[in-house]
């Protein structure tokens, strides 16, 4: 190492240049008041700021938002992907609403078999029906045309729908 | 018959925080008692501003850099646990935000260099490095001061901070093994690695002898 040393000791002799290289007079006056004033005005109410608070207490957050500063593309990507997810949300919220429906559907339309309306007979089902002569229906879409059927009294002029017991197909 | 006179030494009080050990001042410092921690900020300041300004070359930014570091340590004195002196701590405290700083600033060297002192134009070893023999001869203290920080500032970090700790601080290859968390073998040939590149790029001054 001592030769070494004595290889580099014109280098060693040209650094000490660098000891003489000396801040304005009086620049060390203040310095140390300049720290303690700075460490009393972040005390003195809690006065740092929101990205010192969230650097002190959760450093992760603060390297995870970094990576957005530095890199721009890294942003798109992650707004598209944010977006992506919003529109599959919807579109699953409204799928799982329409299965919903349907499967509020199935239960009343079965339920009708072991429920009185089922053994009634047609005339009785015609005089349990309204004065309009509409008969309720599980069916979703309600038909007002007549329909003529085997159950129709004739001369009567009432309307009369067939119940629809089909179960739907999942 | 000409008198020397020095400068009287002021008799420092043990319970000011002049007069104190270090020890006792981080101990009061970490209760928050801030003329403890003023105390410690005069003992250090220099040196800490020194290698950061000798690491960035700026002069600015070795104030804002020393400064935070100071209030950083003040705001984790809370986890130094004393098993490296204070000094040490504060140290790497400094080291580890220069180079971070340095590392976001990227190639973007933007000098602000401090004047040389009168001192320097009666230092020997400048004296003889300037003199007639050597191939610094043609050039003044400033434009040597210039050419060296430029050659100071195409070394990779941790490559300067040896070369500024050691050659310019003096700091023993412990110490700055302490301070940089790596072994002496490390620190040893880091110090080698820089001083020859170092020679390299101030070929056309400093030649080996």
């Amino acid at each position: 190492m001592n030769e070494n040393d004595n290889n580099f000791a014109e280098l060693k002799q040209l650094l000490k240049l660098k000891r003489h290289e000396v801040p304005p007079p009086g620049y060390f006056d203040h310095f140390a008041s300049d720290v303690t004033s700075r460490i009393r005005a972040g005390e003195a109410g809690g006065q740092r700021t929101f990205t010192e608070r969230l650097e002190a207490e959760a450093p992760w957050a603060v390297s995870f938002l970094r990576i957005f500063e530095t890199r721009p593309g890294v942003i798109g990507a992650f707004a598209t992907c944010v977006c992506l997810l919003l529109v599959s949300v919807v579109v699953h919220s409204s799928r799982a609403d329409k299965a919903a429906r349907l499967a509020m559907s199935i239960p009343s339309s079965t339920s009708v078999a072991g429920s009185p309306m089922a053994s009634m007979t047609a005339p009785a089902l015609v005089a349990a029906s309204d004065s309009s002569g509409i008969v309720a229906s599980t069916n979703p879409v309600t038909s007002l045309e007549p329909v003529s059927t085997l159950f129709a009294q004739p001369g009567s002029g009432s309307l009369f729908q067939p119940a629809g017991f089909g179960v739907p197909a999942h | 018959m000409s008198m020397i006179m020095s400068e009287p030494v002021p008799i420092q009080d043990a319970n000011t925080p002049a007069g104190m050990l270090e020890g006792d001042l981080v101990k009061r410092a970490r209760r928050g008692d801030l003329a403890a921690y003023d105390e410690l900020v005069q003992r250090y300041q220099q040196r800490i501003y020194a290698t950061v300004y000798h690491m960035t070359a700026n002069h600015e930014d070795a104030n804002d850099i020393a400064q935070e570091s100071f209030i950083k340590a003040f705001q984790a004195l809370k986890s130094f646990r004393g098993g490296s002196s204070f000094y040490t701590w504060l140290y790497r405290i400094a080291v580890n935000k220069t180079i971070n700083f340095l590392k976001q600033r990227k190639n973007k060297n933007h000098f602000s260099l401090n004047d040389i002192d009168f001192n320097a134009e009666n230092d020997p070893d400048l004296v003889a490095l300037t003199s007639d023999k050597t191939p610094f001869r043609a050039v003044g203290l400033t434009e040597l001061q210039k050419k060296l920080n430029e050659a100071l500032m195409k070394l990779s970090e941790p490559h300067r901070m040896v070369v500024v700790l050691h050659d310019v601080q003096g700091q023993s290859h412990d110490e700055i093994a302490e301070i940089m968390d790596c072994n002496i073998g490390t620190v040893r040939s880091r110090l080698f690695y820089a001083r020859q590149q170092l020679q390299g790029y101030l070929a056309e001054y400093a030649k080996p002898a």
